[in-house]
């Protein structure tokens, strides 16, 4: 009785609270979000000033050491850094490559995980206890040790060459070849995919797979019917973290990849560097930022739908 | 029955050992080498076994002092991140204050600017501020990879907490610090713990800001690591990969459980 009663004096004063944890939660969530705003935030748009051609002010010193500087001739600034970059055939190799890669190694990665999950789901059992744990092992893995050991396992004196040698097949050399990019891809990105999708299948309730069962669903029903809806939400970030991840990549392509064309993380990284042309190494990464965030978007509305659908908003 | 489950047996036998190929047999094949004198293409033993290859890592002031700097930065890195982002992470999971979804889609599209391409706008910055070449900058950089995991995770560990469990407990007469730290705090732990494991991973593999930044005054075993691969025989690049993976691999032994239980999962559904 008593705790119905504090229960209803605390609903009384809830606009006042309301108002007052408002305030309290921006505070807490503060520190983060202005050191993001300062070292994120601001870094980007004084680079999209210099990408637009303004010179002065905090882009005086790298407009002075770069070369093929472009100066804005109108008020809002001049595209003709992105004009270069987009007319560049390297860089329409470098794009090329690195959606082709985004997109073969991300429906990899997802095809992978469902089917490791969706075993799992179904009939579990100990080959598919281990086959998710070994798809956790390469998150215990930096990525500089596991681009590092595909280029070996991969290379010309690899592993590979050597095993079939013995039998007197020619192996082809992966390493230095998109291919490589991608099984290095799908292998850094699967466990995230995997903790995600495999989660979502779990916290489907027994209840709607019996069922079904009993109605005498084969497992392809089941599967379609039930278990991928359910785990739409978590499907979609998987896909779109592995996207968004692949898509800025840099070490992976580095190490594996061929010198040309290659990944645009890693063309960034040489324009800026090796070439001295800061100006197009950040139209570049703003490329690569617009199609992250088309992907990103994708996150955040199946996100917002699926807490619209259990009516959390 | 029988007819079907064995030709299905066998397909998932050969996942399996397919499985084991793709994952462990890069791994395994460059953590042998760390014992080897010599291997020659295309036998598939080495010639011979040797620890010569460990005391050239360990005698080499180079890589031992990356070593030691790796293991200095990545702890603090840590420390200052569970100090900026738990507070935050608590208020985004517990209260519904204006702005909530938009800090946590801020924090997401700060993580998907392209890194490298980051670093290249922050130098400008960091020039300004004389961070360059310093032990802050450097921590810092390490940071900010650290945010999405240590603000997410804990969120979706403090939202899990059931209310009335708090409630009773204050019913009871405890105070609201103690129920905080006995019932709020400790159920969250595992959430925090995985957030904690996450981010250190984060700062300890972080090798281009830290490059960008650091160099040529501090480098830490992931930046000494793109060197080592061209300019050590392999041998030297096996036993430098094999030190560089054990944090990690401990402090994820540690955290196995709570990771697969779902707690990194749950971090990355935004609510």
């Amino acid at each position: 009785m008593i705790s119905v009663g504090r229960k209803k004096s605390r609903e009384g004063s809830r606009s006042n609270i309301v108002a007052r944890s408002s305030l309290l939660g921006l505070a807490l969530s503060l520190p983060p979000l202005l050191l993001v705003f300062i070292f994120v935030g601001i870094p980007i748009c004084i680079g999209l000033t210099f990408s637009l051609g303004f010179t002065h002010g905090p882009n005086r010193v790298i407009s002075l050491i770069g070369q093929q500087i472009h100066v804005k001739n109108h008020w809002w600034g001049t595209l003709a850094a992105y004009s270069d970059v987009v007319h560049d055939s390297r860089f329409l190799g470098d794009l090329g490559l690195t959606l082709f890669v985004t997109v073969l190694s991300t429906v990899l990665v997802i095809v992978m995980a469902l089917a490791i999950s969706i075993y799992q789901r179904l009939i579990g059992g100990k080959q598919a206890s281990v086959l998710v744990t070994l798809s956790i092992v390469p998150l215990f893995v930096p990525v500089v040790i596991s681009a590092w050991a595909i280029h070996t396992f991969y290379g010309g004196d690899g592993f590979m060459r050597s095993l079939f040698s013995q039998f007197g097949i020619n192996f082809p050399t992966l390493t230095s070849t998109p291919a490589a990019i991608v099984i290095g891809s799908v292998w850094t990105a699967l466990p995230f995919s995997i903790l995600m999708i495999s989660s979502g299948m779990q916290a489907i309730p027994d209840a709607l797979v019996e069922a079904a069962r009993d109605c005498g669903a084969p497992s392809s029903k089941i599967i379609v019917n039930i278990l991928l809806p359910l785990a739409k939400t978590p499907i979609i970030i998987a896909m779109s973290f592995t996207a968004i991840g692949i898509l800025g990549s840099f070490t992976i392509p580095l190490f594996l990849g061929p010198n040309q064309p290659t990944m645009l993380g890693v063309e960034i990284s040489n324009f800026f560097s090796s070439y001295n042309r800061p100006q197009q190494s950040l139209v570049m990464a703003f490329i690569v930022f617009l199609a992250a965030s088309s992907i990103a978007i994708l996150y955040v509305w199946s996100n917002v739908k699926s807490a619209r659908e259990s009516g959390r908003i | 029955m029988n007819k079907l489950l064995n030709p299905a047996r066998l397909a998932l036998n050969a996942a399996v050992i397919l499985m084991i190929f793709f994952i462990l047999g890069p791994i395994v094949w460059l953590a042998v080498h760390a014992f080897t004198s010599n291997w020659q293409y295309p036998d598939l033993y080495p010639s011979g076994f040797t620890l010569h290859w460990w005391s050239q890592v360990f005698l080499d002031s180079a890589l031992a002092s990356a070593m030691k700097n790796s293991l200095i930065t990545s702890p603090i890195v840590v420390l200052c991140s569970m100090i900026v982002c738990l507070p935050a992470a608590y208020a985004v999971g517990r209260i519904k204050f204006w702005g909530r979804r938009a800090f946590m889609i801020g924090i997401f599209s700060a993580n998907s600017f392209p890194k490298i391409g980051l670093f290249a706008a922050i130098a400008t910055l960091y020039y300004s501020l004389n961070l360059m070449g310093t032990f802050l900058g450097v921590i810092i950089i390490q940071l900010l990879g650290t945010i999405i995991y240590m603000t997410w995770i804990p969120a979706a560990a403090f939202a899990g907490v059931p209310r009335n469990l708090e409630e009773a407990a204050r019913d009871a007469g405890a105070s609201k610090f103690t129920v905080f730290r006995t019932i709020t705090l400790r159920m969250a732990l595992p959430g925090i713990l995985v957030a904690i494991v996450m981010s250190f991973l984060a700062a300890f593999d972080e090798a281009q800001g830290t490059y960008l930044v650091g160099a040529p005054t501090i480098f830490t075993m992931p930046t000494e690591m793109y060197s080592l691969v061209q300019n050590y025989p392999i041998q030297v690049a096996a036993v430098f990969s094999i030190l560089l993976a054990l944090p990690s691999v401990l402090l994820l032994g540690l955290a196995r459980k709570h990771i697969m239980g779902g707690q990194l999962a749950d971090g990355f559904q935004l609510k």
